[in-house]
């Protein structure tokens, strides 16, 4: 009695925690991918696990490091062998087959550097030893130095001496995702504003058409665009046989055609959000702001608009998450310089397994989510609290 | 309730019974003709001699499918055919099964199709091809595919530097057989990265093997590079494309086993089928590729031999180095991602 006294809420308690419970796993599922990616792109396999003497040996004395590479040559078995020389290999081309041609007659090789260098005389480079130095941990800062064009220079610093490819592709990404987030909030808020106010036979047969094509698979849309855009395609053939253009316009393997495509295809993330917020507005707010004296336009500024922006805000951050993420559809309708992250992400995973660096690109990416995705929340914080000062 | 306990026991015992041979032997293509043609001259035949029912699948490249199934155990294809670099770089970690080739034989085979993993199949000419009717006159070797002023028009390749490169030191005059000697220095890869400069705003990117023949019946691009079977095939089908046989850079897709597989045991048969010089002969007539064992030549008719990789047409082309790739992938797919985004 006395304990029900002291905590009447204790059953509102237990039901609250056995409701969160499902939440609370699924986030614990959803966590543990996104740490394994993480250790991925951080931990050097084999070669790390490999390399025990190798580390441990005295780096003054080549014959001493010498004979620890090849004494952990030899305790490898072949697999560990292959993988560790495609590890090294990403650092330094051909280190692959010089460290499988090494490691294969290991046995046969004097343990000291002249035996070695009189193997292989590219032994006798400095190179190859500060790359092993490099790579001889458990963690590895290969694949992330990789992605961000940070590279260590002749002196064994630490600076902006890589190629920054990748972090030009993660620009480019984020780009292209803003850019397509425009496009689509621009058409997509009068087609929302269509269904929400439209009579029932026009928003009816909107409606249809947008989920129609959300249906439709993602590549047949896409190879649709590329017949109507190409040169000889649908568009083209009808601007000049009208007498518009002279010759064929490019309009698809570039960016034109990527932004088309990739709005065609989040076009109904971004209307179905909008939609329904719309769809709570009463008209009666309409009346009233014209009985009050404002304009049709005054009365959409002031008192429609505001309103929505709640939809344009989960709309256009989900077209924007969504087109982060995009590959098919510009491998598909881009040019050269318009393939995204993604693409490269895939590409390390398919031909080159080189899973560790498709797993510092993701890192990559998630963290710049990550970031934008606070900085909007700061902004909205800030903005909503002076609202409420004011 | 006791229903479903009984159904469950059921479901598991039927699971224990079949966990050895749960399913049937799997064997993994590239899919369409090339595929159709594969089961025609060796699947069946294959099927028929070990009484399998074997099942088919796609293999889109790459070796990733082949590494999970490694690395879970769960393997769930046989038979798989792959792309030398693939095999080489398995070979190696193990993803796939070491071959007998002392109960597979070696007779006839070219020297290249013996490989410690897998055996080399079919041989294909990667060049380019060109509309016969957008040209008064036809291009000639890979000198004119990087000649914009002669043959003006887009040009379809893929995004990636393999044979992309050594295709840009045949036009730039090096020797079929110096070019990796003048690819593996930085001025080689440079002089290869030149020759691209030339026509690098009228790339196209293909990324399947259709595409170049779409591209090319359609006036979309001028020119483009290809596996030579694609445009044969579409030249029989009476599209008017041409493949040009000139310095062609010669591959082979390369049988393999997935280590570890239920049904290595029929590795033999399985090879020994698609070794067969008269099972090789039907597949290159059906698909206009090349075989591996030199025995097929004399069984292939004249009119299907002269649009094949081997026979005439390979004395001027160059055989693709897959160990240079393997080392060098990663270094050069770098250099031209950089070099198609500036």
């Amino acid at each position: 009695m006395s304990a029900t006294i002291r905590n009447p809420n204790a059953g509102r308690l237990a039901a609250v925690i056995l409701l969160v419970l499902p939440l609370a796993v699924y986030t614990l599922l959803y966590l543990v991918p996104i740490g394994s990616m993480i250790s991925l792109s951080l931990d050097n396999g084999e070669l790390g696990r490999s390399l025990r003497h190798f580390s441990a040996s005295d780096a003054a004395d080549p014959d001493a490091r010498a004979a620890a590479l090849l004494a952990d040559m030899k305790a490898m078995n072949g697999r560990q062998q292959a993988e560790s020389a495609r590890a090294l290999n990403q650092e330094m081309p051909g280190f692959r087959s010089l460290f499988i041609n090494t490691a294969r007659k290991a046995d046969e090789i004097a343990p000291a550097m002249s035996g070695l260098t009189g193997f292989d005389k590219r032994w006798a480079d400095p190179r190859y030893w500060e790359i092993l130095d490099h790579n001889a941990g458990t963690l590895t800062s290969r694949h992330f130095r990789r992605a961000t064009g940070l590279d260590f220079n002749e002196e064994g610093r630490l600076g902006p001496y890589g190629d920054d490819i990748y972090l030009q592709v993660m620009i480019r990404t984020l780009v292209i995702a803003v850019q397509v987030t425009m496009v689509t909030l621009v058409i997509g808020y009068p087609l929302a504003y269509a269904v929400a106010n439209g009579s029932r036979g026009f928003s009816n047969f909107v409606l249809i058409s947008i989920l129609l094509s959300f249906w439709t698979s993602i590549l047949v849309r896409t190879t649709a665009w590329v017949i109507l855009l190409q040169t000889s395609g649908l568009v083209n053939t009808a601007l000049l046989a009208l007498g518009v253009i002279d010759e064929p316009l490019q309009l698809i393997f570039n960016r034109f055609g990527t932004i088309v495509s990739m709005t065609h295809v989040l076009l109904p993330f971004a209307i179905i959000p909008m939609m329904n917020v719309m769809l709570t507005i009463p008209k009666s707010q309409a009346d009233a702001s014209r009985v009050l004296g404002a304009g049709p336009f005054e009365t959409f500024v002031r008192v429609y608009f505001p309103q929505t922006l709640r939809g344009v805000m989960v709309g256009g951050s989900t077209v924007f998450i969504l087109a982060l993420g995009f590959y098919i559809t510009p491998a598909l309708t881009g040019g050269p310089s318009d393939q995204m992250l993604s693409y490269y992400i895939a590409d390390f995973v398919k031909k080159t397994l080189n899973w560790g660096m498709a797993a510092a690109l993701s890192v990559m990416l998630l963290a710049a989510v990550l970031v934008l995705v606070g900085m909007a929340g700061a902004l909205n914080w800030v903005t909503s609290r002076r609202r409420e000062v004011a | 309730m006791k229903a479903i306990q009984i159904l469950f026991t059921c479901a598991a015992v039927a699971c224990a019974a079949g966990s050895a041979n749960a399913r049937d032997v799997t064997i993994a293509g590239w899919g369409g003709n090339y595929q159709d043609a594969q089961r025609e001259a060796y699947f069946n035949v294959f099927a028929q001699k070990t009484g399998l029912k074997p099942i088919e699948t796609t293999y889109l490249g790459g070796l990733a499918e082949i590494k999970a199934m490694a690395d879970t155990g769960n393997v769930t294809w046989d038979f798989v055919i792959a792309g030398g670099n693939e095999l080489q770089l398995g070979c190696d970690e193990g993803l796939f099964e070491k071959l007998d080739w002392d109960a597979i034989g070696t007779d006839g085979l070219l020297p290249e199709a013996v490989q410690p993993c897998g055996a080399g199949n079919v041989v294909i000419g990667n060049g380019f091809a060109y509309n016969t009717e957008a040209f008064p006159q036809a291009p000639q070797d890979w000198k004119d595919f990087f000649d914009r002023e002669k043959f003006p028009g887009k040009r379809g390749a893929r995004n990636t530097p393999v044979m992309n490169l050594e295709f840009a030191l045949l036009a730039d005059g090096v020797a079929p057989d110096k070019l990796y000697d003048v690819l593996g220095t930085p001025e080689g890869v440079d002089r290869a990265f030149a020759q691209w400069d030339k026509i690098k705003d009228l790339l196209q990117y293909w990324e399947s093997g259709s595409q170049p023949v779409e591209w090319l019946a359609s006036n979309n691009v001028a020119l483009s590079t290809t596996y030579n079977g694609r445009i044969i095939m579409a030249k029989r089908e009476g599209k008017p494309l041409e493949f040009v046989w000139k310095n062609h850079l010669v591959n082979m897709d390369v049988w393999a086993v997935v280590a570890n597989s239920p049904y290595k045991q029929f590795a033999t048969e399985f090879f020994k089928t698609i070794n067969d010089p008269a099972n090789q002969a039907k597949f290159s007539s059906l698909m206009p590729y090349g075989p591996s064992n030199t025995k097929a030549a004399s069984l292939i008719p004249a009119d299907i031999q002269k649009d094949l990789p081997t026979g005439d047409n390979i004395k001027d082309a160059a055989f693709m180095s897959d160990a240079f790739w393997v080392d060098h992938m990663d270094e050069l797919t770098e250099r031209w991602n950089r070099w198609a985004t500036q």
